[in-house]
């Protein structure tokens, strides 16, 4: 008892508290929703809205590739552990200073990890080609795979270069100056993100903008621009995103789903879905969620590399790489619950702007289908994998703000 | 690039396809000017001979299949073939002046001597064509694509007239105004024809030696060169399979760091150039702010093209990297030199340019070559070191590091001396290079 008092008694320990106060505080503020509370969903019956067959076909189709991210996972922490132990060998490879040579080494434990988890990618294109999801072929997708790994080299060389720089000036408090300067290049990133998505042109169709201007009125978001991604070349799946804020917010549809197989309102129920994103800054709060994991996080890597000499030693970037990939991937299924949360009320805002819940019904069906999605996934797969409400949520939140207009005479 | 000169002639020797050069470099200024049309009965009667050499080379592979070594007169007679394909392409590319004769007889001032018949290995005659396709390709990079067996593989031609071309296209300008050839672009074009005529005797099946691509074991005695930008090779040609894999990607950090480095050094450059033509040397600060660019430079292109193995560090700093840059001090440089230095540049800077097509050929072959075997090959290795030199004294004369100009041909290099206890700056600066 007596050294626990102590401890409490430490000068660090109230800023401790009032660190973790400020956290909770934060989180709460981001927890806020624009979906009103309590929403009731209806559990619904998937096999009234779609055939036996589908759901047969659908569920083995997602077991698969749900079991199939297991076990990538499970080689990317295994290969990550191995790296921890073993990677700063690979130190002789370098003639650079401290920084250039854990540039090096975190490059490689990537590298690494890109081997390992080659197998488990092309088995899920076999998977999807398979199923008539994906026509890419594997040599396309291995390049491409291959050539956005630079990316991640470009991030994660960045990244270190930060934090070991700093990390030879404050030592073990680098991380309380690097998170705010990784958060920075966050919102960074976020803002010139529309910029940077490959592929994209403006939409053919006028009434994409028409349609655009009137629901960007009626959900309060100022203007927007509108682009088509070529993505019929990778996949046949449909899908849209919303990017950027500020001056740069953009909707993203995706060229598969303006082929034809989506009439026209069900494409101006998906670009309400996005600019409700839009409107309620979900890119801004996905940053907020970042900062409030990166906080932590960083503050864990820097205690758990001492054993290494600190990150300012090139030893200890393994070490460091290991456990910020297992943070996040322990942190996985809180972030889904925050995206899932954010899509819900980017659904409700879409019905808002569009007051069509039967062609949102209709839409997430035929989502649904052409994606060969679960309805209902099973309870895992939804936590790990699930950054949307599952199609059956969806539908049920249709109905329940059919309900709720009902009440409020709209 | 290397100073082990008694290694480099036991290497030379043991080559059974050895070029020999006797050139004194002096050209007559008339027979320069009309070269091409000189060498054009020469050419024709080489394309006559082609057409019996090709079936003769098929004999030869067939018989040499069967009996495991090449048949003594069909031997004699394509090595006559090749070492007169030698001389006619020799004279047609100014590294040599007398006519080639019409026999392929032995005493041109570049010759060819090719080992009498021995024991092949039968596998490497079954594939020899298979065999040879690296060999084609780097040929087609170094001969161009109408000089080269390796005309064959590229229908494009995308590679044009290649380095050979280019550098008899540069010496031309240059014998028709001074009457002499110079030694480094006429060492280039020996290197040229040197590799050539090994991976045409391989693949008549004079011999199952492959070709060796080492500029340094190419021709005969090279000179040895104290220039002011000058490269030291300390590479033991070990390479690790797994960032020789991964090599593009690992370069970018260093890619984008050097665009951002090469803004600032571009306007340095600049600046270094009044300063220059101002006070007639660069200032201090400044020539060891470029030297450090084209240094940075050297060891990021080395790195990529797998010439260097270790991972570069990002400042250049001397020293730090197998495959190192001697910068000299500022030295006084002409100044109508400097007045004029990028459009002097501007031929340096076409041969750099095939230098690079070259390196990049050679960093596609090595990759494969250092994936499978974990080494580069010695060849290789010194090829893209003599193209990486070339590029490192091109930029280091444009941007006024040096006012030597950049030697084309390969080369050895004094060995580095035992490092001076530092000084303070002296205020008198040497006289131009």
């Amino acid at each position: 008892m007596r050294s626990l008092a102590l401890r409490l008694a430490r000068p660090a320990t109230p800023a401790l508290l009032i660190g973790v106060a400020l956290w909770a505080w934060a989180a709460h503020a981001l927890w806020a929703s624009t979906v009103p509370a309590p929403l009731h969903l209806p559990h619904l019956d998937e096999s009234r809205y779609f055939s036996a067959s589908f759901l047969e076909r659908s569920g083995s189709y997602q077991r698969f590739l749900d079991v199939l991210g297991l076990f990538a996972w499970a080689v990317l922490l295994g290969v990550l552990a191995m790296y921890a132990r073993r990677g700063h060998r690979l130190m002789r490879e370098s003639a650079a200073g401290r920084i250039g040579t854990g540039m090096l080494l975190g490059m490689l434990g990537f590298a690494l990890v890109w081997l390992a988890e080659v197998p488990f990618g092309l088995v899920a294109v076999w998977w999807e080609r398979r199923h008539g999801v994906s026509h890419q072929a594997y040599v396309t997708w291995l390049i491409g795979s291959f050539l956005s790994l630079g990316s991640e080299f470009l991030f994660i060389s960045m990244a270190l270069a930060v934090a070991m720089a700093l990390a030879g000036v404050l030592r073990r408090w680098w991380w309380v100056v690097a998170t705010p300067i990784f958060i920075g290049l966050a919102l960074l990133f976020t803002f010139v993100g529309p910029y940077l998505v490959p592929d994209t042109s403006s939409p053919h169709d006028p009434r994409l903008l028409s349609d655009a201007r009137a629901l960007e009125r009626s959900e309060g978001v100022g203007d927007t621009r509108v682009r088509v991604q070529e993505a019929h070349r990778y996949t046949s799946a449909p899908n849209a995103e919303s990017t950027g804020f500020g001056s740069t917010r953009t909707v993203i549809l995706w060229d598969t789903l303006l082929d034809g197989r989506f009439n026209h309102r069900e494409i101006r129920l998906v670009m309400a879905h996005e600019l409700g994103h839009l409107a309620n800054n979900d890119a801004l709060e996905r940053v907020g969620w970042l900062a409030l994991f990166l906080i932590p996080a960083t503050g864990l890597i820097a205690f758990l590399t001492r054993s290494r000499g600190g990150l300012a030693r090139p030893e200890a970037v393994p070490v460091a790489i290991l456990v910020m990939v297992a943070l996040q991937l322990l942190a996985t299924p809180l972030f889904n619950i925050v995206s899932r949360r954010q899509e819900s009320a980017a659904d409700w805002a879409a019905l808002n702007a569009t007051h069509e819940p039967a062609t949102d019904r209709a839409l997430m069906r035929r989502l649904t289908i052409t994606s060969l999605g679960a309805p209902d996934p099973q309870g895992w797969a939804y936590a790990l994998y699930g950054t949307h409400p599952s199609a059956m949520q969806r539908i049920a939140m249709a109905y329940a703000w059919e309900r709720s207009g009902r009440a409020a005479g709209r | 690039m290397m100073s082990e000169a008694g290694d480099r002639d036991s290497a030379v020797n043991e080559r059974p396809v050895r070029l020999n050069v006797s050139d004194d470099l002096q050209r007559g200024r008339a027979s320069v000017f009309f070269r091409f049309l000189l060498a054009l009965p020469f050419l024709i009667w080489l394309a006559i001979w082609s057409v019996a050499a090709f079936f003769a080379a098929i004999f030869n592979w067939a018989v040499t299949l069967v009996r495991g070594r090449p048949d003594r007169h069909l031997h004699g007679f394509l090595a006559r073939y090749v070492r007169y394909a030698t001389h006619v392409y020799a004279f047609f590319n100014l590294a040599a002046e007398p006519f080639p004769g019409v026999g392929g007889r032995p005493g041109y001032p570049i010759d060819l001597e090719i080992d009498p018949p021995a024991r092949q290995n039968r596998w490497s005659v079954v594939f020899r064509l298979v065999l040879a396709v690296p060999a084609l390709l780097l040929a087609t990079v170094l001969l161009g694509s109408t000089n080269s067996p390796g005309r064959y593989l590229s229908r494009t031609g995308s590679y044009g007239i290649g380095l050979l071309g280019v550098a008899a296209f540069l010496a031309w300008f240059f014998a028709v105004a001074r009457g002499r050839m110079p030694r480094g672009l006429r060492d280039l074009i020996a290197y040229a024809l040197s590799y050539g005529a090994q991976l045409w005797a391989y693949l008549l099946v004079l011999t199952d030696r492959y070709p060796s691509s080492d500029p340094l074991t190419a021709i005969g005695p090279l000179p040895i060169r104290d220039d002011p930008v000058q490269l030291d090779v300390n590479d033991d040609q070990r390479r690790s399979r797994l960032t020789v894999f991964f090599r593009l990607l690992l370069a970018l950090p260093h890619l984008i760091w050097l665009t951002l480095w090469g803004i600032v050094a571009l306007l340095a450059a600049i600046v270094n150039w009044v300063a220059t033509l101002v006070a007639g040397a660069s200032p201090q600060f400044l020539h060891r702010f470029l030297a450090a660019y084209v240094r940075y430079q050297l060891h990021v292109v080395a790195y990529l093209y797998l010439i260097g193995n270790p991972f570069p560090g990002f400042t250049g700093t001397e020293g730090s990297y197998p495959i190192e840059l001697r910068v000299a001090d500022r030295a006084r440089q002409n100044r109508w030199s400097v007045l004029f230095r990028l459009l002097l540049a501007l031929p340096a800077f076409l041969l750099a340019s095939v230098y690079g097509s070259f390196v990049f050929m050679v960093a596609v072959l090595g990759w494969f070559a250092a994936l499978f075997t974990g080494r580069m090959p010695l060849g290789l290795r010194n090829a893209g070191a003599l193209a990486l030199r070339y590029s490192a004294q091109t930029y280091g004369y444009l941007f006024l590091v040096t006012g030597a100009y950049p030697y084309s041909g390969p080369c050895l290099t004094p060995r580095p001396a035992a490092p001076a206890p530092s000084v303070p700056e002296p205020t008198a600066l040497p006289p131009a290079a």
